[in-house]
């Protein structure tokens, strides 16, 4: 017998606080579109003009790290019975540091100076510390529990790496540190973030939610054992891109990059292939984004075999994997089984009511 | 008597929904087993506040909960 009587919900979010999160999220996407719309050509010929890498830390802080941060407050209590601590306090103050972290960054790229630069690097870095902190204790808490969510510890080391990366070149665009191949160690912290934290978020979410939600079979035991701590390996083995001299770079990256898009697409083709065999043929709106993400994130693989320039991939995975599927694919089955859980408690009570009086006339 | 019910190829949220329905119906003393592909952590929660206790077996896949209220023979208590 499992004892499950210790966990309660009762440290489980008020609703209110991750739509508080979802609420906000889609306004960054709004301020990078926006930004994009001001000098489309430059930001898309590359990524490292000041306005692309504004764009990109409005969708990567603003709008991803609020959604996922906002689902993973509810969904470690439902998928876990793992309640965040103190979860208000960590909620509220992850809210406000992110987003002001998002627009005091972007604004710093822009051109607001190197005080919101560095604001901007702080609040970020501390916002995402604080979830990190209290998401580990959650899982240290429930680790004698019967869920089995043993690979969200990888997923919180990826963002804290993120993290480490992101402040130590912000400390030397400041000029407080200097980084040699400062753009190499660039494309590390966005391998991290983006395959990372966000990539292998997505997978370890993607096998707990695709059976859940869609009542699909399992994924693969060795599948789900494996694909997480193998991508995490071949993001350190990533991480040494900088050290090795440069003529060894093109080949090392060619393997790297073709691991990583081997493992992703694994996920990608098995997701749509248990889609395929879920027990309800209804086509809801979370499933089309779960196969529009899907079909960006294998259209991203075709395009680096291609040889496509790594703005396209780039977009491909941030828009189309990182956009599309939180906000259909998450939010609304996150939002709405919260909604439904409430409905059915009240429905529960109606029905005792009801029953009650039957019995008393 | 045990009724049993299996909801672990319903998607979310039936399986809440007829666990509360079927538990609504439980007649005094007897006990619900449910059969379901995962843990139903929300389940637990509710349970608790409406006074009934539950035993958790199986392993991934296959998980039996036995449900019967604290107190034998009386039917658990409203939410509110």
């Amino acid at each position: 017998m499992i004892a499950t009587d210790g966990l309660s919900l009762d440290q489980a979010p008020p609703l209110n606080l991750p739509l508080r999160l979802f609420l906000t999220a889609p306004l960054f996407v709004i301020a990078a579109g926006l930004l994009m719309l001001t000098d489309a050509p430059s930001i898309l010929a590359t990524r490292w003009t000041p306005a692309a890498i504004a764009a990109t830390h409005l969708i990567t802080i603003g709008f991803l790290g609020s959604v996922m941060i906002g689902a993973l407050l509810q969904m470690l209590p439902v998928l876990g019975g793992l309640p965040i601590p103190a979860v208000r306090w960590v909620g509220s103050s992850v809210h406000l540091l992110l987003a002001s972290g998002a627009l005091l960054l972007a604004g710093g790229f822009l051109g607001l100076g190197s005080h919101a630069l560095a604001a901007g690097a702080l609040a970020s870095a501390l916002g995402f510390g604080i979830f990190v902190t209290a998401m580990l204790a959650a899982l240290w808490r429930g680790r004698r529990g019967a869920a089995k969510l043993g690979q969200f510890p990888l997923v919180a080391l990826a963002l804290l790496i993120t993290l480490a990366l992101g402040v130590l070149l912000t400390l030397a665009l400041l000029g407080w540190h200097p980084l040699p191949r400062l753009l190499d160690w660039a494309q590390v912290h966005a391998n991290w973030g983006l395959f990372g934290w966000v990539g292998l978020l997505i997978v370890t979410v993607g096998f707990q939610v695709v059976p859940l939600f869609h009542v699909t079979p399992a994924y693969p035991p060795l599948v789900t054992r494996a694909l997480v701590p193998l991508l995490f390996l071949v993001l350190c083995a990533a991480s040494l891109m900088p050290l090795l001299p440069p003529e060894w770079m093109a080949r090392g990256h060619w393997l790297v990059a073709g691991l990583i898009a081997l493992g992703f697409s694994l996920f990608a083709g098995l997701t749509l292939w248990l889609q395929a065999q879920r027990a309800r043929g209804q086509r809801d709106a979370t499933l089309l984004h779960w196969w529009l993400a899907m079909a960006s994130l294998l259209a991203a693989v075709q395009a680096w075999l291609l040889q496509a320039p790594a703005e396209l991939i780039g977009v491909l995975l941030l828009v189309g994997v990182g956009i599309g599927l939180p906000m259909g694919g998450l939010l609304l089955a996150i939002s709405a089984l919260w909604l439904l859980v409430l409905i059915a408690g009240a429905a529960w009570c109606y029905r005792s009511a009801m029953l009650a009086l039957e019995q008393a006339s | 008597m045990d009724h049993r019910l299996d909801v672990s190829q319903l998607p979310p949220p039936e399986p809440l929904e007829q666990t509360l329905d079927a538990l609504a119906e439980l007649p005094a003393g007897d006990r619900l087993l449910l059969c379901h592909r995962r843990q139903p952590f929300p389940l637990y929660d509710l349970l608790r506040r409406m006074g009934y206790r539950w035993e958790v077996s199986g392993c991934e896949g296959d998980w039996q909960i036995l449900i019967e209220p604290e107190d034998p023979q009386r039917l658990g208590r409203p939410l509110l």
